[in-house]
């Protein structure tokens, strides 16, 4: 039953719950649980091959999932996962 | 709409002047009451871009994790994201558009010569296609 942290918009998704607690024994497996618990949530986090959407880290405590086991990554009871976005930008040589 | 108090308007107008000429970025922490978004905090964030900056930005993920740990120890809630756009309007770019996420307001600051000239506030949707405009006050 990992605690899952919702980022402030998508907490209309989530009953208005800031983290919420679902099973799983994978990183993967929570994040089933959760999108099956809370369906309006799916869109938001995976496209629609399944995959997450490219905008969407996963964190497991403090460290990318990326860069430990991705989806088959353990998640015990007392693990935080929190949803972080990629944000970047900029204008083409700074002019209009 | 987004309302931006006092208090982080300022930080975010000096964080962008000081920064010029390259962009500058950070997060803005607060409330929704109704349909109002209203920022309390704006939290500096570094600009993570390799390369020249006066035309990019990036956010570090783990950067963004600490500003929404923040928001949640002081009871707020992280609600937007603001950059600069030295000597260049306060528009939603295409690079801004192709990098954005649809979750948060994205408040873009013209700083022209230094000053601040300008600032507007988008909401990018899904497909990172489009990125209308959200009304803003300061």
């Amino acid at each position: 039953m990992a605690k899952i942290l919702i980022p402030t918009p998508l907490r209309q998704f989530t009953a208005k719950q800031n983290s919420v607690t679902v099973p799983g024994a994978t990183v993967g497996e929570v994040l089933t649980a959760l999108t099956t618990e809370y369906p309006d949530l799916r869109k938001q986090i995976f496209n629609d091959e399944g995959k997450l959407r490219s905008f969407v880290n996963v964190y497991l405590n403090d460290e990318d999932i990326r860069y430990l086991g991705k989806d088959a990554t353990p998640a015990a009871d007392t693990d935080t996962l929190s949803l972080v976005p990629s944000i970047a930008g900029g204008t083409p040589g700074g002019t209009n | 709409m987004i309302r931006i108090e006092a208090e982080p308007w300022a930080a975010m107008v000096a964080h962008a002047r000081a920064s010029y000429p390259n962009e500058c970025c950070g997060a803005m922490l607060g409330a929704t009451e109704g349909d109002t978004k209203i920022v309390r905090q704006a939290i500096s964030l570094q600009n993570a871009f390799q390369g020249a900056q006066a035309a990019r930005y990036e956010l570090r993920p783990d950067d963004l994790l600490a500003a929404d740990k923040a928001a949640r120890e002081r009871h707020m809630d992280l609600i937007g994201i603001y950059h600069s756009h030295p000597d260049c309007d306060a528009y939603f770019s295409a690079t801004d558009l192709q990098n954005s996420c649809p979750w948060y307001s994205f408040v873009v600051l013209s700083i022209q010569k230094g000053e601040f000239h300008h600032a507007n506030c988008f909401l990018p949707n899904f497909d990172q296609t489009e990125a209308p405009k959200e009304e803003l006050i300061y």
